[in-house]
């Protein structure tokens, strides 16, 4: 029998598998061999040697049997063979741990910090799938290749209370905060306080990295040193006002309507507020957006030199600027971290060109009405734009709640008379949300896969599908296309 | 402040003038929906409407047909609070003149009395419905079905609840629906929502409307009556509505 694990989402609680004993306490309490329990386990060192080779042997079993990606499980392993296995591992890294959370852009900055890691020479170990609970980030430790100097782990905003003390990481990097997967985080505030606890658990010396342009990020470090990064974007980034993906527009501070100079996405931009004086001041990092081009690539311009991001979007101008302010601090150059963005691809789904059937495929991950609208403001412009599947699950992943459907701007699509193809666990859900968007609506599919063939068939060759997908909808998508996909497409110049 | 105006009146015909309150503020889960609703499914029975939007300071039209208030984080209601107490007695009017009032999550809070926090502090509501919501000490959530009735109709509702406040229904107002699946107004008398004449207050999400036509259409001829003697919404073709309503159905807790 193979073991089938998921990461369980639940808010702060450690996942307890049917294999585990590997509750909170354990990696709180063992910082090292010499922590408190460091007695009843003897010889850790040997301990999690042996949970490693079970650990990865989990892993294989779990792809063979097409079960999973394999992303997880053998953190469940390794935790349950060699409990406290995560910290010591951390603790082992001579450069330490880089740690990136927030709602949207942990797996692409994560990922961009570690590719500019990489071209500087500094090996480096990361959970690039996406896997971000404790589980994933225990895999993450499992599946390094031997003399990784450092370490990337994004990690979820829900488990950021027993994995910060567990990893110290030596740099925190926050993206912003967006409503998301309310049915488990209740409120964004919530969110917001999580943040800013776990910044207290950080250990002396850490330095926190943080988007200057979003007002309730930044109202959550007013009181704490950090280091700031921002996007310029000249003109305006066309975001309407008071998009329904934004968070209230108010003042955090005295709770005033929040007047905008710029708007990069929803809520993100610069604001004052209009009763008292609090509101956006310079990044200690800009990027400016000097040209995008859709989907495919944006130019930016840092400290002077422009470059080509080989992916688009304003949201991966953000998180380009993260990975440039967090690897700066390592003490890598601007001009270096640029080289290596040059030749960056997106990973799992977030932004991916596929080939189905022989004709190109945009994937991309609709997490929340922030994400999706971020896609959506890229897209909605461009002539090559064929068609668009919207894939809804409801999945603890996703979000049991769909209701934040009706938030994102697919009005802005409809307008453009595009075909819509709604597919899902809650496809027909999509299919009224599109309905009353006054849409052009085919009829609802089951299957994600079935839905790209049919907007494939319909869409001219010269132009491309765009599928939005929820967490787990775009997993399926990926598992489905696992035998059809031959590689990923070199991207257009 | 009008976020979007969906006709206009014209003519003879007295159209149909939708608020929706606090726009800007209490939109937590897809609230716009409802009122999206709302306004389609009136304009496809080729009533002109007109939706506009309203924040704090700004007054309340005096035709309002139907006002819709949404949900929020507790932070952002407190804020909707100060501004609320200020229209307590035109709120009273409105409704006393016939006005449909239709409350979600937070916004079926602020329908109430008042609403008191963890911490004891009380935040004064609109008082146009007979009822007090009290924070408990964990949140409501998960999926609901319900048989509601409204307006002399019976119908299905589905949606998704996710609230601290546990609220009691005093006597002069009603449950909107029983709740077979889900944990409603308290948790524990299997209610969902309050009915006081044209008062509407609901937990729900979903948003609650798009897979509910029967509730929406439920309100819309309430808010239709106002100016009306005969009120006549012809059916309309619900079967994706009514797919998405199964599909939620289908789905466990």
């Amino acid at each position: 029998m193979v073991l089938r694990v998921r990461e369980q989402q639940v808010l702060g609680e450690p996942f307890e598998p049917g294999l585990g004993r590997c509750a909170r306490d354990r990696i709180d309490g063992l910082p090292g061999p010499t922590g408190p329990e460091g007695s009843k386990v003897r010889r850790p060192g040997a301990r999690d040697a042996v949970a490693t080779g079970f650990a990865r042997a989990s892993r294989r079993l779990s792809r063979l049997s097409r079960r999973g990606e394999g992303s997880s499980l053998p953190g469940v392993v390794a935790e349950a063979l060699s409990p406290g296995f995560v910290a010591r591992r951390a603790a082992a890294l001579p450069d330490g741990v880089i740690v990136v959370s927030g709602t949207n852009g942990k797996t692409t900055t994560a990922s961009m910090i570690g590719a500019i890691l990489s071209h500087a020479g500094v090996p480096t170990l990361g959970n690039d799938t996406g896997a971000n609970l404790r589980q994933g980030i225990a895999a993450a430790f499992v599946g390094a290749r031997a003399g990784a100097r450092r370490a990337v782990l994004e990690v979820d905003e829900g488990v950021l209370g027993t994995m910060v003390p567990a990893l110290r990481p030596r740099l925190f990097v926050l993206t912003n905060v967006f409503r998301d997967q309310l049915d488990r985080f209740g409120e964004t505030e919530r969110v917001v306080e999580l943040i800013r606890r776990s910044c207290d658990r950080l250990p002396e010396g850490a330095t926190i990295v943080a988007n200057s342009d979003d007002p309730l990020l930044r109202f959550a470090l007013d009181d704490r040193p950090h280091v700031t990064f921002g996007v310029r974007l000249d003109p305006d980034g066309s975001v309407r006002e008071g998009a329904a993906s934004a968070e209230p527009e108010i003042c955090p501070r005295c709770g005033e309507t929040l007047v905008y100079e710029r708007r990069a996405i929803a809520h993100v931009g610069r604001a004052r507020c209009a009763g008292c004086s609090w509101g956006w001041t310079p990044p200690d990092v800009e990027v400016r957006v000097l040209h995008r081009r859709g989907l495919c690539s944006v130019e930016l311009e840092v400290e002077g030199t422009a470059f080509t991001l080989p992916t688009g979007g304003v949201y991966n101008a953000y998180n380009a600027a993260a990975a440039i302010a967090a690897t700066k601090l390592t003490g890598i150059e601007p001009r270096t971290a640029i080289a290596a963005l040059r030749g960056f691809r997106p990973r799992f789904g977030r932004t991916e060109q596929l080939v189905v059937d022989g004709r190109k495929v945009w994937l991309t991950l609709m997490k929340n009405p922030g994400s999706a609208d971020a896609v959506i403001q890229e897209i909605a412009g461009d002539p090559e734009l064929g068609a668009v599947v919207v894939a809804v699950n409801d999945a603890a992943a996703d979000g049991r709640d769909v209701s934040w459907i009706w938030d994102v701007d697919l009005e802005r699509l409809a307008t453009t008379g595009v075909r819509f193809f709604p597919t899902g666990v809650r496809g027909s859900d999509v299919g009224v949300r599109l309905k009353y968007a006054g849409a052009q609506v085919e009829r609802v599919r089951r299957e994600p896969l079935d839905a790209i063939r049919a907007a494939i068939g319909l869409t001219d060759p010269g132009r491309s599908p765009v599928v939005l997908a929820t967490y787990t909808a775009m997993l399926e998508v990926r598992a489905a296309l696992s035998g059809r996909v031959a590689r990923l497409m070199d991207r257009p110049a | 402040m009008t976020r979007f105006t969906a006709g206009s009146h014209s003519g003879a015909d007295p159209g149909l003038l939708i608020v929706h309150l606090y726009p800007d503020l209490l939109r937590s889960y897809g609230d716009r929906g409802n009122v999206l609703v709302l306004a389609r499914r009136a304009e496809w029975r080729g009533i002109s409407v007109r939706v506009v939007g309203i924040t704090r300071g700004e007054p309340i039209p005096p035709g309002a047909d139907l006002i819709v208030i949404g949900g929020g984080s507790d932070r952002v209601q407190a804020l909707a609070g100060t501004d609320v107490v200020e229209r307590r007695g035109v709120m009273a009017d409105l409704v006393a003149g016939g006005t449909v009032v239709f409350g979600v999550c937070g916004g079926y809070q602020l329908l109430g009395h008042r609403y008191v926090g963890v911490d004891g502090g009380e935040v004064a509501g609109l008082g146009v419905l007979d009822v007090t919501t009290t924070a408990g000490p964990d949140r409501l959530v998960g999926r609901v079905s319900a048989r509601a009735s409204f307006g002399g109709q019976a119908f299905d509702v589905v949606g998704f609840e996710n609230h601290a406040g546990r609220t009691t229904i005093g006597p002069a107002a009603a449950a909107l629906a029983s709740v077979p699946k889900g944990r409603g107004n308290d948790g524990r008398d299997r209610t969902e929502g309050a009915v006081q004449r044209n008062v509407v207050g609901t937990y729900l999400h979903g948003p609650v409307l798009p897979s509910s036509p029967g509730f929406a259409d439920a309100l819309l001829g309430r808010a239709l009556a106002r100016t009306r003697d005969h009120v006549e919404l012809p059916p309309l073709d619900d079967r994706m509505e009514e797919a998405a309503s199964l599909e939620a159905l289908a789905r466990g807790r």
